[in-house]
């Protein structure tokens, strides 16, 4: 494997192109029009531009990265997250063309990618499920009254998920059957938008649950291991927006227990390459298969830190052929993840656009950041808005939360407004401080939505240093500096004299 | 050295005043270093270094974990007031009008879906009233700020 295609953009292409240029391994980026300017392409070997203007016209168009691998002799197609990740008929396309296709098999991605067909075999495998219901009908109008009737035998509150889903898209809970109709059409609307695929399927709600999960690695000799737990629990709307490795919670009988399911569920579908198995965990120490991600996921990091496995890399090796290289796996420290959104939360966590007029993101000690944005960079309406995943490591939970504290107050993003104040204070939150998140901590702590706490001295300070910047006309691009015209002249105007 | 910048909806005038080589307001002060950095003094004696950057007509300021976003209001103008009109978050697509022209309705009421950045979006009314003008139908594609439909408060 010599050359490798690179089946998406941002932050996750940015991530497996490094991956494969430190494996010295060839890569090619793909990338549309709107793209032109990015992080990504930039790290590639080769980019091959996109035609067209939808997400459905570029990066979901298969035949055009077929033939884009093919013009470029790439060997094989990392998808990345999203976009055509758990899409088992392009990974069946990827081989029919004769290249590798780096994750699991077709038949592994169709049994797990479709959630109601994952729960069947799961319950085959002896896996437990959430106790819920299945609906299959195509047309519309049958569908949502077959949906309206599962609600009432499946009782409230309910889910609403979209069988192909992911990220929060298509999934709507429900607490009381008077709000079911518009969640119902809701749901469909946004899974037949995002995934062209309608069909839903209906599961109790869990309420004070915890979502574990556990990180797979299967190889060709027959190797299946699982690199530990990432908790989850901290989540808007279904998205993942804290993540923490290893669960403050977690006992060794749990995480076993936990370790040895989710390596049956992958053994299950002859699972190869880098998976994830998503479970419920009831207060009661109960757990329950959700569904399991044929592919890598976003909060990977985390695990990395605390395994020291790179989970990409081995992606790579395993889909080369070669045994994974990581043995017996410890988890040392604590790791944390946050997610940084280009989104307002004091205003229903809108989705926010505009320039990265600054993107300072900290540094020093056990701070890893995964972006594909950069100063300069233009945040637009045509993608997910997350910006970049902000990962610390430290010896013990108490130490990492500390230091996410101190990196998030030094993260300076300017010109677009993101989610970083809402991330600081959900670091001081009683319940992540003691470790006892819930899937609804974030409803449950701001029932009326967050807003920051005010604070008139450094509201005024920033008054202050806005009506300065304003006086010495700090914004003005062909401003000289404040000082050097009546400061000490610059050495380079100096050098340019004495050697013209 | 007067400006009026907007925050949360109002109006605010900072007069500055020229004290020890820096600029001061309310007992803060600040001077601007070689590179142009913010170097502030709080009133309670604390200091610490402030990021700042205009896009458009806004000032968008860091400090101490803090972002401020204020838009600065020419002399003599107020800020744009909107009305009862109900203005796109971000430029998107209507997927559905759920009111039209007459309907009254409640706080909190839906009146449009609105999809960007493949998430859908509900438009809301803020207070019980009556729609005036519904301006987008589904399928349209709406920019950043369009006036999507207007409502009248009931009294």
């Amino acid at each position: 494997m010599e050359k490798v295609l690179v089946a998406n953009r941002g932050e996750i292409a940015c991530r497996v192109l490094r991956a494969c240029r430190e494996a010295g391994i060839q890569t090619v980026a793909i990338c549309a029009a709107n793209d032109a300017g990015s992080m990504f392409p930039e790290l590639a070997d080769e980019v091959v531009m996109l035609q067209g203007d939808t997400i459905a016209e570029t990066y979901l168009n298969q035949s055009q990265l077929l033939e884009a691998a093919r013009s470029t002799g790439a060997q094989a197609i990392h998808p990345g997250f999203g976009f055509l990740s758990e899409r088992a008929d392009f990974a069946q396309a990827v081989l029919d063309a004769g290249l590798i296709w780096i994750g699991p098999s077709p038949h592994a991605i169709e049994k797990m990618g479709d959630k109601m067909t994952a729960r069947k075999t799961m319950k085959a495998a002896g896996v437990p499920v959430i106790p819920g219901e299945e609906i299959e009908l195509e047309d519309e109008a049958a569908a949502l009254s077959a949906l309206e009737e599962a609600a009432q035998r499946v009782g409230y509150p309910l889910l609403l998920k979209a069988s192909s889903g992911g990220g929060g898209k298509g999934m709507r809970a429900v607490t009381e059957p008077s709000g079911f109709a518009e969640a119902a059409a809701g749901a469909r609307r946004e899974a037949i938008a995002a995934f062209g695929d309608g069909r839903i399927y209906i599961e109790r709600l869990l309420t004070g649950s915890k979502h574990i999960e556990i990180q797979i690695i299967a190889d060709r000799t027959g190797h299946t291991v699982h690199l530990g737990e990432r908790e989850c629990s901290v989540q808007r709307r279904h998205q993942k927006v804290f993540e923490e490795a290893p669960g403050p919670t977690m006992t060794p009988a749990i995480r076993e227990a936990m370790g040895e399911a989710a390596v049956a569920a992958a053994k299950a579908v002859d699972y190869e390459g880098a998976g994830t198995v998503e479970f419920l965990l009831a207060p009661n120490g109960e757990f329950f298969f959700l569904e399991m991600n044929t592919r890598i996921q976003v909060e990977h990091p985390v695990t990395e830190m605390v395994t020291g496995v790179d989970i990409v890399r081995e992606q790579l090796r395993i889909a080369a052929g070669e045994p994974m290289s990581c043995g017996t796996v410890q988890m040392r420290g604590h790791a944390i993840e946050v997610r940084l959104y280009a989104e307002d939360p004091a205003n229903g966590f809108l989705p926010s656009i505009g320039p990265l007029a600054v993107f300072c993101p900290p540094e020093g000690p056990g701070i890893r950041l995964d972006t594909g944005v950069r100063e300069g960079d233009d945040v637009t309406p045509n993608y997910d808005p997350m910006l970049a995943k902000l990962i610390v490591w430290a010896p013990s939970r108490v130490e990492a939360l500390e230091r996410m504290r101190r990196a998030l107050d030094e993260f300076v993003v300017l010109g677009t407004t993101t989610n970083v104040a809402f991330l600081r204070d959900l670091c001081d939150n009683e319940d992540v401080v003691s470790g006892s998140t819930t899937t609804t901590t974030i409803d449950d702590t701001w029932p009326q939505g967050w807003s920051p706490v005010e604070h008139e001295a450094l509201t005024q300070a920033a008054l202050l240093s806005a009506a300065a910047g304003e006086t010495l006309g700090l914004h003005r691009p062909s401003r000289s500096g404040p000082s050097s015209a009546d400061g000490p002249s610059s050495p380079f105007s100096t050098l340019s004299r004495r050697f013209p | 050295m007067q400006h009026r910048f907007s925050l949360k909806g109002e109006d605010v005038d900072v007069a500055l005043v020229r004290k020890n080589g820096g600029l001061s307001y309310q007992g803060h002060s600040v001077t601007v270093d070689a590179r142009g950095r913010l170097k502030l003094t709080l009133a309670d004696g604390s200091s610490c270094t402030a990021h700042a950057a205009k896009v458009g007509d806004v000032w968008w300021v860091h400090m101490q974990g803090r972002t401020f976003a204020l838009e600065r209001i020419e002399p003599g103008a107020s800020s744009q007031d909107h009305g009862d009109g109900l203005v796109a978050p971000m430029p998107g697509k209507i997927l559905e009008t759920l009111v039209k022209a007459g309907d009254t309705v409640e706080a909190g009421q839906p009146m449009m879906v609105l999809e960007a950045m493949k998430m859908e979006h509900r438009i809301v009314a803020a207070h019980a009233g009556t729609v005036v003008a519904v301006h987008f139908q589904s399928g349209d594609q709406v920019n950043q700020g369009a006036v999507l439909l207007e409502l009248e408060d009931t009294n």
